[in-house]
């Protein structure tokens, strides 16, 4: 098969990749397309070092972490829009900082790793996160950019930084615990 | 911040242990909460678990055709 056709079977795959991160198919259309460029201008680049499939995922990561860094501050994001995830959060705790319900523990955690529903459940609850948690939390698990280079892209403090990935991680937690562990914790000691 | 922890700010601590060291006097308040505490024990694995997955599901979407 030559690389060119190799690529374009790629492609659906690198498109779901691209879109976890940006939410934008245009974007990700782009990028994925810059990808395969750059993979046929410089084939000898990869071969013998790794399959094509992790070659080009890792080009595109780059790729993904440079279209962030040039929208960086140009995205407007409205610092409201996750105040609906810091009240939820809020309501976890009481007034004296203690679980209102105390979370048990999840059934058998390791098994959903293996099972493609779970997976389509934390895609969902990731979807759900406000966009800008989900910038930061996909830079942060997703690209496995360290926190100093997601806040400095961002234009925020690292303080700012890590209360955004605390909630978005807590949100994801009460997500996958509501629709996959079945509201494990209610009354729970 | 108090020598105790309560449970908000540990989920705090175990958001930030995924990201860096904690600081020595953080990381110790941290240990004791959770040796006292089941149910933010429990938050810690469920975000351990909620790493892991987000990282596979990462692989994953590469890897399918």
């Amino acid at each position: 098969m030559t690389l060119e056709a190799q690529l374009a079977a790629l492609r659906p795959s690198l498109m779901r990749f691209a879109l976890m991160q940006l939410r934008n198919p245009a974007v990700a259309e782009d990028v994925v397309s810059e990808t395969m460029l750059a993979l046929l201008e410089k084939p000898a680049r990869f071969e013998g070092r790794s399959t094509l499939r992790t070659y080009a995922t890792g080009v595109l990561k780059f790729k993904i972490i440079d279209v962030l860094r040039r929208q960086g501050r140009e995205v407007n994001i409205a610092a409201g829009e996750d105040q609906s995830v810091d009240d939820a959060i809020d309501a976890l705790f009481d007034a004296s900082g203690h679980y209102h319900d105390q979370p048990a523990a999840w059934q058998q955690p390791e098994a959903a790793l293996h099972e493609q529903q779970f997976m389509a459940a934390l895609q969902q609850c990731i979807e759900g996160l406000p966009p800008r948690l989900a910038r930061v939390f996909m830079a942060r698990e997703w690209l496995e950019q360290d926190v100093t280079e997601i806040c400095g892209e961002l234009g925020i403090t690292a303080n700012n930084c890590g209360v955004m990935l605390h909630r978005a991680r807590m949100q994801l937690r009460e997500c996958l615990n509501q629709t996959w562990f079945a509201g494990a914790g209610a009354g729970a000691r | 911040m108090k020598f105790m922890l309560r449970c908000q700010q540990a989920s705090e601590l175990l958001s930030q242990r995924q990201d860096g060291e904690l600081h020595l006097a953080d990381s110790a308040r941290l240990r004791l909460h959770l040796a006292m505490c089941g149910a933010c024990r429990n938050v810690g694995q469920q975000l351990e678990l909620i790493r892991r997955a987000v990282r596979q599901l990462s692989e994953e979407q590469s890897a399918k055709p």
